[in-house]
């Protein structure tokens, strides 16, 4: 390794390991885990159609319902899990406590139907057809005509559904996805922003940047901090993501290889260009300042335009085939939360991406040049908060 | 003589209204061990910040063995900053480490080095605690072994004596007393006068900014006019009035300090005093550094001098 990379691979390396070994950063990272995970178990039971289960029984002749009950109730997404029940009064009672959801009794066609409070729709829909078949066969068999010969065209029967917006079903989940995405990346760009912007406080209020920058360069030290930290952050968003997949999986929130995969590989991609960008402006705007007492002052700026992308995402998201939609997520403060979120929610073509990290990664050579200039400048003067007008003039 | 390695040429520095340096020069030899004093605002920590770079001179050259000292040389050297500087929360053993190969050592050799400071401030047992755990004193010597376990070629120590029992002291003299005997410059700043007199072979004095006097200590003290301490019971208080170019500093009982001018004879002072009756003490009063410290700095004649 070339000297000047093996410092900054120290650097880089120190700033990583002694935060990851830190219980702050394990405790974030799994607070950040159930929040994600809950989030996604919620939001399981809000918009999934699947997944569904009804507990039933059947007594006397409308058992003969259950078959055609059950199928019917599949077709509609509910799966009706058979129980059993030795008598009326036992059914009555175990719907009463909640560990039946409804109890079937009575005629074939004309079958009673206990539930505690309401019955599903479905389920309902599913009993109702059962007998009106019961009742139409009965009603042919007297007039003699086998039932078998109108059954076949009935079940045959029914429409051809045209679909004009077929992604239009998947918009729910991918609305999530985007929200999911911008949450995340806008507490992560926040979280490992301020981390930058405190470590470089702390060297400068400890004066560990007197011997450090008698040692090494200046960028140096800027580059170490920014990769070692942005490594951290990375590190615990993927973990995040990955946990998140997991549980999107299970709970089969979202399509996994084309929403949920792609969520979280564009989130993660547009991690490291936002926390690249924003690090550069938390670290030049942190060295202006001595002590921690005044960080906020400086980074506020920096703050705003993180969370500005942030409340701009929500927008986007109500309006996502808008042009301003388009210009925003394109442009290189915002685009960090935005494009990621509208590459979650289907919005945004290819070449609005690649689009977007152009000038992104044009944008973060000129905030180097600018952030590493005021660093330099700013980090050895001590004491009262440096102007812009100095950092960017002179050296101390 | 030593051969002059680090050369500080018509240094000036201003800070707002405030001049800190003006056209400071100073020589520092191979091997010697240099004591920096002046009062708080001098321009000793001015001084010390240009030569590790951390400050950009207004004016004037560093000259590291005749040429413009280069980033190499300062990455080289063992620097201690007046507010000392190091992670509070990491552990001290680690820090160390780190801050070894920071300087170019390998991995291997930052560990071995490491080892072999902390265990030589008896320190050893401690590389897994956190700075923030260790008294001030021990801090202070971790400071040091920072700017130690390099093998430096140069070292800069604003106040390392500051805080520090007199247990500690000895130690941290010791330690750089054997820097400089292997030949090394060691320039440390001190406001414990009797110690920079004991420790220092040269001392240089800074007053506003330039260096107001320089030498060994015994030439800065024998470049203040000569004076006796003459103990002469049975005098009368005008017995030295008719030698000429002598005058009375002050008297404390039978004890009178003369000050003697150019042309005067301390021999003719010696029978003088012998006149009056017995003598019971007659010796040359040579002055401390703090007397001289309070001369160089309060007397606004040595500037034209």
């Amino acid at each position: 390794m070339p000297p000047d990379v093996r410092i900054v691979f120290l650097i880089a390396r120190r700033e990583f390991l002694t935060r990851i070994r830190s219980r702050l950063w394990l405790i974030g990272t799994v607070v950040l885990v159930l929040a994600v995970c809950g989030f996604i178990v919620v939001q399981a039971k809000v918009i999934s159609p699947h997944g569904s289960h009804t507990k039933v029984a059947f007594l006397g002749p409308a058992r003969a319902l259950q078959p055609n009950v059950s199928r019917t109730a599949a077709a509609l997404g509910v799966t009706v899990d058979v129980q059993s029940v030795q008598s009326e009064s036992d059914g009555v009672a175990e719907v009463d406590s909640g560990e039946l959801d409804a109890l079937i009794s009575g005629e074939r066609t004309h079958p009673t139907v206990t539930v505690k409070e309401q019955l599903s729709t479905e389920v309902a829909a599913a009993i109702s057809n059962a007998s009106k078949q019961i009742a139409l066969n009965e009603a042919l068999l007297n007039q003699g005509v086998d039932p078998g010969v109108v059954s076949g065209p009935v079940a045959a029967s029914g429409p051809v559904i045209h679909t004009l917006d077929p992604g239009a079903a998947q918009r729910a989940t991918r609305d999530v996805a985007g929200i999911f995405v911008a949450v995340l990346l806008y507490i992560a760009l926040q979280i490992y922003g301020q981390v930058v912007a405190a470590g470089v406080v702390e060297e400068k209020a400890n004066r560990i940047v007197e011997i450090l920058l008698s040692t090494i360069r200046a960028r140096q030290l800027l580059f170490g901090k920014v990769l070692g930290i942005g490594l951290l952050g990375f590190i615990q968003l993927a973990i995040v993501g990955a946990a998140a997949l997991l549980v999107a999986g299970r709970t089969q929130t979202v399509n996994l290889p084309t929403v949920g995969l792609s969520s979280v590989l564009g989130g993660l991609l547009w991690f490291v260009i936002g926390f690249v960008l924003y690090a550069f402006l938390y670290a030049g705007a942190a060295s202006l300042v001595s002590r921690q007492e005044d960080l906020a002052s400086v980074t506020t700026p920096v703050t705003v335009l993180v969370l500005g992308s942030y409340l701009a995402f929500f927008w986007v998201v109500a309006n996502p085939t808008s042009q301003m939609a388009a210009v925003l997520s394109l442009l290189p403060p915002f685009a960090p939360i935005l494009m990621p979120a509208r590459m979650a929610t289907g919005d945004a073509p290819t070449w609005q991406v690649g689009l977007a990290i152009v000038l992104s990664l044009a944008t973060i050579a000129g905030l180097n040049l600018l952030a590493a200039r005021i660093y330099s400048n700013s980090v050895l003067r001590f004491g009262s908060r440096v102007s812009l007008r100095q950092a960017w003039s002179s050296a101390p | 003589m030593r051969p002059n390695v680090l050369e500080l040429r018509g240094l000036g520095k201003r800070f707002g209204d405030l001049q800190a340096l003006r056209g400071l020069d100073l020589q520092i030899h191979a091997g010697e061990v240099f004591g920096f004093v002046g009062s708080n605002g001098a321009g000793k920590t001015t001084t010390m910040r240009i030569v590790m770079g951390v400050l950009a001179p207004d004016a004037g050259d560093v000259l590291w063995e005749g040429s413009p000292i280069a980033f190499e040389t300062r990455r080289q050297t063992g620097y201690m900053p007046e507010e000392r500087g190091l992670y509070a929360k990491q552990p001290i053993g680690e820090q160390l480490r780190y801050f070894g190969q920071l300087h170019g050592l390998t991995e291997a050799a930052a560990g071995d080095a490491t080892d072999v400071w902390l265990e030589r401030f008896g320190l050893g047992e401690r590389q897994k605690d956190e700075l923030l755990k260790l008294s001030h004193g021990n801090q202070q010597r971790v400071q040091l072994a920072a700017a130690l376990l390099f093998d430096p070629v140069l070292l800069i120590l604003d106040e390392p004596f500051a805080g520090l029992d007199p247990e500690a002291v000895d130690a941290m003299s010791a330690v750089l007393r054997e820097q400089a005997a292997a030949g090394k410059p060691v320039i440390f700043s001190s406001h414990q006068l009797e110690l920079v007199e004991r420790l220092s072979d040269r001392v240089g004095v800074i007053r506003r900014g330039e260096l107001v006097a320089c030498g060994t200590v015994d030439e800065l003290r024998g470049r203040g006019p000569e004076r006796l301490w003459v103990e002469a019971p049975a005098a009368t208080a005008d017995w030295a009035a008719g030698l000429t170019g002598v005058t009375v500093v002050r008297s404390a009982g039978a004890g009178y300090l003369l000050e003697l001018g150019d042309h005067a004879d301390d021999q003719q002072v010696l029978q003088a005093a012998l006149a009056t009756g017995p003598v019971r003490e007659f010796r040359r009063e040579r002055p401390s550094l703090l007397d001289l410290f309070r001369e160089f700095v309060s007397d606004p004649e040595i500037d034209a001098a």
